[in-house]
C-alpha cells in the first residue's frame, strides 16, 4: 500500500514539474497581468479616460509603428524555411495469389534444400519465432521450385509493385503525371540499366526536364534518405511536386545456398512498395496529411563492427546472399543512441531536456555511478513507427525507449501482415495507425529506420488534419481483425 | 511549438509597442522644431519619414538577397582522375585475345568486334580490370567488382584530400555514382568506413544512371549547397567493369564488351566563401533532359538477358537517333542560358529569313528537326559563349557527331579525341579526363567557360557549364593524370597500328573452311 501511494504521489509530482517547465513563459505572464490589473482597478474609470485622451496619437507615429510591425513580421516569415508537406501516400497491396503461408514456405524449403535437413530445420525455427503471419507475399518468380530469378522476372516484379502503387497515388491525390517535378526511386538490391526511375518516367510519360534520382544500396533506411533528398530539393525549387517510390525487389536476391546466416533474410523479407507525394506548394496546406518537422540521419560506417554487420558476400559455393551478424541488436541500439542524441534536443519538451542535462552534469561532475536518465519520448510523440525489421528489433527498441505495447502495435502488426518489406514498411505502419482512426490533427509521429552500413535515420511528422479511416488501402479488408496476439513461438 | 510562439509574441510586442514609440517621439520633436506652420509641416514630416523608411526597407531586402546568394555558388576545389597501374594496360592485340576466349563467338562476330576495336579511336594504353588478365572475365565473383572499386577510390580520394590538406572528417556531403555495381553495404558506406568519416554526413549512392551520372551527382550537390552554408562535398564517380562481361553472342550486346575501359574520378566541391579563392571552377548552369517518356528512346539501351540467359547491355540500332533527339532538346534549354544575347538574336534572324525564303513549303522548325544519318547542324555559333568543350568520350562516332552539330574544329575536339585514345570510354568519369587534358595543355585561363555534355541510358542528356575561376596554367597541377605523357599528345596519327595486321578481316571468308592465319594468336 505505501509503495502504491508513494508512486502515485511521484506521478503527480512529475506531472506538476512538467507543466511548470513547459509553460514557463505563460506562468511569467501571470504576475505581469496581475500587476497591470491591480493598477487599472486602482486608477478608476475617469482617470483611465483622462490618460487615454492625453495620449497624442500622431499620424506619423501610428504609421511608423504599423510599418515597423509589418516590416518585422515580413522579415520573420521570409526567413523561415519552406514547409514541406506530405500530401498523401499509397502502399502496394499484393494479390492473394502471391500469398506465402507457413505451410507453403516450409514445403518449398524442404523441396529445394532436400539434402540439407539441418538448414530446413533452421528455417523452420526462424519462421516460428519471426512474428510473421500467414498472409505475407512473395513475388511470383519465387513460387517456382526452384525459384527462377531471371532479370525479366525481376523487372516484371518491379513493374507490378511500383506501377500499382503509383496508379493508386495518382488517383488519390489527383496529381497529373505532367506535374511531377522531382522523382526519387529507391530500391536497395536491384538496379537494372536503364534505372527504375527511367522505367517510371517511361510508363507515365513524365516531363523531359524532370529531376530524377535512383538511389540504391542504402538498405532499409533508404525511404527516409529519399525524403531527405526530396526535402533539400523542395527547399530550392518553389512550387514543386516530388514523388518518392520506396521498394525492395525480392526476385534477384533470394538466397539459393544453404549457409545459415544467409538464409535468414529469405524468411523475413517480403514483397511491398510505397509511393509518396510531397510538395511545398501553399495550395496543398489544407489537404496535406502531414508536415515534415525534422529529419536526422546518422551513419556509423566509421566503426568497423557496425560496417560489417549487414554484409553481402558469396558463400563457399558461389551463391550470393546477405550475411547478418549476431551483434545486430547491439549495433542497432548504439546507432539509435547516436541518433537520439541529435534528435532529442529538437523534439523533447524543456522539462525532459532539463532533467537529462542535470543527470548528465551529475554523472560527469558528482558521481559517475548515477543511472543515466532516459528521456521519456512518449511526451514528445503520440505515435511511433519503428521499421519492422524483425521481432527482435521491435522488442529491443521497445525496451530501450520504454514504450508500451500500444505504441509498437503498428510495427508488430505490419510485420505480421506484410512481413519485412524493407524501406516501405514505415508507410504500411503509418497506414495502420490511420486505418485504426487514431491520427488526429497535431499528433506527432516518429519514424525510425535502420539500414546496412550501419545507418539510423529518423523523421518526425506532424499531422496536419484529422484523418478519417480510409476506405481503401492495404489494411482496408483486414483492419478489423487487428490487433492480433502474436505468440512467442508458433508451433509448426 | 507553442512555447516558441509565446516567446516570439512576447518579445515582439515589447519591442514594437515601447521602443519605436519613444524613439519616434524624439525624432519627431527634433524634426518639427525648425519649421513653423504646423499643418504643412506634419505632411512634410510624414512624407520624409515614409520615404526614409521605405528606402531603408528596400536596402535591407536587397542586401539580404545578395547575402543569401553569395554562399550558394558551387565551386570545384580540386579533382583527381584515376590512372590504374601499368600492369593493367591492354592493347589491341590483347583485346583480340580476350575476345577469342569467348567460345560462343563465331567468325562473323570476331570480324565485327575486331573491326569495331580497330576503328574505335581507342589507343594502345587503355586499362582493364584485373580479372581480365587472369582469364576469369566470364566467371566474376562479387569480390572482383569490389576490389576493382577499392583500388580506384583508395588511390584517388587519398590524393585529392592530401593535396588540399582536408581531412576526411571535414566532408559534409558524399555522392557516389557507379552505374553497374550494387552491393550491400553500398559503395558510399565502404568509403565512409575506410576513411572514418563523420556520423552526420549526408550520403547518397546513385546507380544505373548511365554515363551521364556525374552531372547528376553535381546536380544533387548544387541543390544541397543552396540550402546549407559552408559545406564541403565529395563526388566519387566511376564504372565497374568486372561483373559485367557479356559471355553470349548476341550482336547488339557484344559491342559493349569492347568499348568500356577502367577509370574514375573524385571531385571535391564546396560553397565556402573562404575557399572560393583557391577554387578552380564555378558552376554557371546545369540542365538535365530525360527522354524516358518516349518508348524508342527508353529501349535504345537496355540491360537484359539474351536467348541463352546471359545478361548483357543491348544497344539498339536507334541509339544514335535517340541520342540526337535528346541532345537537341538539351541544347534548346541550355543555349539561351549561356550564349550572349547578340548571338541569339542573330540566330533568330537567320531562322526567320530561312522561313520566309522557304515559305511555299510548309516546313516548321526545320533546323531543329533530327536528320539522323547526316547529323544536324545547329546553325548557331557556340564559340561566342563557350571556350572549351568537354564531350563525353562515348566513341569516335559520338565525338564526330557532336563536333558536326556544334560546328567545332579539330582544336576543340582534340581533348575528347585524345582522351578516347589514351584512356578509352571510362563512362561517367570521361568528362573529367577531358578536363584534365585541357588543364595539362594549359588551355584554361581565368574567365574561360567550359561546356560539359554527356549521355546516359534511359535516354538522358545532361550538360553543364563551368567558369574558370583562376588561371590554371601556372604548372601546379601536380596530380594531373596526364602529366606523364602530355608532351606526346597530340600524336601524329591515331590510326590503330593493327589496322594493317588485321586487314585480312576485310576479306570474305567461308566460315566453314576458315583457319586462323599464322601469327594471329
Amino acid at each position: 500500500m505505501p509503495e502504491f501511494s508513494s508512486s502515485v504521489k511521484l506521478k503527480y509530482v512529475k506531472l506538476g514539474y512538467q507543466y511548470l517547465v513547459n509553460h514557463f513563459l505563460s506562468f511569467l505572464l501571470i504576475p505581469i497581468m496581475a500587476i497591470v490589473a491591480v493598477e487599472l482597478l486602482r486608477m478608476g474609470p475617469e482617470e483611465i479616460l483622462n490618460v487615454w485622451n492625453s495620449l497624442q496619437f500622431d499620424l506619423v507615429q501610428v504609421l511608423c509603428s504599423s510599418f515597423f510591425v509589418i516590416f518585422i513580421s515580413t522579415v520573420y516569415f521570409m526567413s523561415k524555411p519552406r514547409t514541406i508537406y506530405l500530401v498523401d501516400y499509397s502502399c502496394y497491396k499484393p494479390p492473394v495469389t502471391c500469398r506465402v503461408p507457413f505451410a507453403t514456405f516450409m514445403e518449398h524449403s524442404r523441396l529445394i534444400l532436400k539434402d540439407k535437413p539441418k538448414s530446413v530445420e533452421f528455417q523452420m525455427r526462424i519462421l516460428e519465432r519471426s512474428g510473421l503471419g500467414e498472409e505475407t507475399c512473395l513475388p511470383p518468380a519465387i513460387h517456382y521450385i526452384p525459384p527462377t530469378p531471371t532479370m525479366d522476372a525481376a523487372r516484371s516484379e518491379a513493374q507490378m509493385v511500383i506501377f500499382e502503387a503509383m496508379d493508386d497515388l495518382f488517383k488519390k491525390t489527383g496529381l497529373k503525371p505532367k506535374d511531377v517535378d522531382i522523382l526519387i526511386v529507391n530500391c536497395s538490391l536491384f538496379s537494372p540499366t536503364p534505372s527504375l526511375s527511367a522505367m517510371v518516367i517511361n510508363k507515365y510519360k513524365l516531363r523531359s526536364n524532370i529531376k530524377s534520382f535512383n538511389l540504391s544500396g542504402m538498405g532499409c533506411s533508404a525511404g527516409l534518405i529519399s525524403v531527405d533528398l526530396a526535402r533539400d530539393l523542395l527547399q530550392v525549387h518553389p512550387n514543386s511536386n516530388a514523388i518518392i517510390v520506396s521498394t525492395e525487389i525480392i526476385t534477384p536476391n533470394y538466397y539459393q545456398g544453404n549457409e545459415r546466416a544467409m538464409l535468414l533474410p529469405n524468411c523475413l523479407f517480403r514483397m511491398g512498395a510505397a509511393a509518396i507525394h510531397m510538395s511545398n506548394r501553399r495550395s496543398d496546406r489544407w489537404r496535406a496529411k502531414y508536415k515534415l518537422s525534422h529529419l536526422v540521419r546518422t551513419h556509423r560506417g566509421a566503426d568497423d563492427k557496425s560496417f560489417y554487420c549487414v554484409y553481402e558476400q558469396e558463400d563457399k559455393e558461389g551463391h550470393v546472399g546477405i550475411n547478418l551478424s549476431k551483434d545486430l541488436m547491439a549495433i542497432a541500439g548504439e546507432a539509435l543512441k547516436a541518433n537520439i542524441t541529435t534528435i532529442g534536443p529538437l523534439v523533447l519538451p524543456a522539462s525532459e531536456q532539463l532533467l537529462f542535462l542535470t543527470s548528465l552534469i551529475g554523472r560527469k561532475i558528482f558521481n559517475p555511478k548515477w543511472k543515466p536518465y532516459i528521456p521519456d519520448f512518449k511526451l514528445a510523440f503520440e505515435h511511433f513507427c519503428i521499421h519492422a525489421g524483425g521481432r527482435a528489433v521491435i522488442d529491443e527498441l521497445q525496451k530501450n525507449l520504454q514504450l508500451s505495447g500500444e505504441h509498437v502495435e503498428a510495427s508488430r502488426m505490419t510485420l505480421h501482415r506484410f512481413g519485412n518489406t524493407s524501406s516501405s514498411s514505415l508507410w504500411y505502419e503509418l497506414s495502420y495507425i490511420e486505418s485504426k482512426g487514431r491520427m488526429r490533427r497535431g499528433d506527432r509521429v516518429w519514424q525510425i529506420a535502420f539500414g546496412s552500413g550501419f545507418k539510423c535515420n529518423s523523421a518526425v511528422w506532424k499531422c496536419n488534419r484529422t484523418i478519417k479511416t480510409p476506405k481503401d488501402g492495404p489494411w482496408s479488408d483486414c483492419i478489423d481483425r487487428y490487433p492480433v496476439f502474436i505468440p512467442e513461438v508458433v508451433k509448426l | 511549438m507553442s512555447c516558441q510562439k509565446t516567446r516570439a509574441v512576447f518579445s515582439c510586442s515589447t519591442v514594437l509597442l515601447y521602443i519605436p514609440q519613444q524613439s519616434l517621439l524624439h525624432f519627431h520633436a527634433f524634426l518639427i522644431t525648425p519649421l513653423s506652420n504646423s499643418n504643412k509641416n506634419t505632411i512634410m514630416d510624414l512624407l520624409v519619414m515614409l520615404l526614409s523608411l521605405l528606402v531603408s526597407y528596400l536596402i535591407f531586402k536587397i542586401w539580404k538577397r545578395i547575402d543569401s546568394k553569395r554562399d550558394q555558388n558551387c565551386y570545384i576545389l580540386d579533382y583527381q582522375c584515376h590512372k590504374p597501374s601499368d600492369d593493367r594496360m591492354v592493347n589491341t592485340q590483347f583485346s583480340g585475345d580476350i575476345i577469342l576466349r569467348n567460345k560462343h563467338l563465331r567468325l562473323n562476330e570476331y570480324k565485327f568486334l575486331l573491326k569495331a576495336i580497330v576503328s574505335s579511336g581507342i589507343g594502345e594504353q587503355t586499362y582493364a580490370p584485373r580479372l581480365f588478365f587472369e582469364g576469369r572475365e566470364q566467371r566474376p565473383t562479387l569480390q572482383d567488382g569490389l576490389s576493382e572499386m577499392e583500388e580506384f577510390y583508395i588511390d584517388t580520394i587519398e590524393k585529392v584530400l592530401k593535396r588540399n590538406k582536408i581531412s576526411p572528417s571535414e566532408i559534409d556531403i558524399l555522392v557516389v555514382n557507379v552505374s553497374m555495381l550494387n552491393s550491400t553495404p553500398s559503395l558510399s558506406a565502404r568509403i565512409i568506413n575506410h576513411y572514418k568519416m563523420r556520423e552526420d554526413i549526408k550520403v547518397f549512392n546513385l546507380t544505373a544512371m548511365g554515363c551521364s551520372a556525374s552531372v547528376i551527382s553535381i546536380d544533387i550537390v548544387k541543390n544541397i549547397f543552396k540550402t546549407y552554408k559552408n559545406k564541403l562535398a565529395l563526388v566519387v564517380t566511376s564504372e565497374s567493369l568486372s561483373p559485367n562481361w557479356y559471355s553470349g553472342n548476341n550482336r547488339s550486346m557484344i559491342l559493349a564488351n569492347c568499348l568500356f575501359r577502367s577509370g574514375g574520378c573524385a571531385v571535391l566541391l564546396t560553397n565556402k566563401r573562404s575557399l572560393s579563392r583557391r577554387a578552380m571552377f564555378k558552376l554557371r548552369c546545369l540542365v538535365r533532359t530525360h527522354h524516358g517518356a518516349r518508348d524508342d528512346s527508353f529501349n535504345a539501351c537496355v540491360q537484359k538477358e539474351d536467348e541463352l540467359g546471359h545478361i548483357g547491355v543491348h544497344l539498339d540500332k536507334t541509339l544514335p537517333k535517340a541520342a540526337t533527339r535528346a541532345f537537341i532538346d538539351n541544347l534548346k534549354v541550355i543555349t539561351p542560358k549561356i550564349l550572349p544575347v547578340t548571338e541569339l538574336l542573330r540566330f533568330m534572324l537567320c531562322l526567320l529569313l530561312k522561313k520566309l525564303r522557304s515559305s511555299p513549303s510548309k516546313g516548321s522548325t526545320n533546323v531543329t528537326q533530327a536528320a539522323p544519318k547526316a547529323g544536324v547542324k545547329a546553325g548557331i555559333n557556340f564559340k561566342t559563349g563557350i571556350d572549351h568543350f568537354c564531350i563525353h568520350t562515348g566513341g569516335k562516332a559520338v565525338i564526330d557527331a557532336i563536333g558536326y552539330s556544334l560546328d567545332l574544329n579539330e582544336y576543340d575536339l582534340e581533348p575528347a579525341r585524345m582522351t578516347l585514345h589514351r584512356f578509352g570510354n571510362t563512362s561517367a568519369s570521361s568528362l573529367w579526363y577531358v578536363l584534365g587534358y585541357m588543364e595539362a595543355k594549359k588551355r584554361l585561363k581565368r574567365g574561360d567557360r567550359v561546356f560539359m555534355i554527356s549521355f546516359g541510358a534511359g535516354f538522358k542528356c545532361n550538360s553543364c557549364v563551368w567558369e574558370v575561376v583562376r588561371d590554371l596554367n601556372v604548372g601546379e597541377a601536380v596530380g594531373n593524370v596526364w602529366n606523364h605523357c602530355i608532351n606526346q599528345y597530340p600524336p601524329k596519327s591515331i590510326l590503330n597500328p593493327f589496322f594493317e595486321k588485321y586487314g585480312w578481316i576485310h576479306e570474305e571468308e567461308d566460315p566453314d573452311t576458315f583457319k586462323m592465319p599464322e601469327g594471329f594468336m
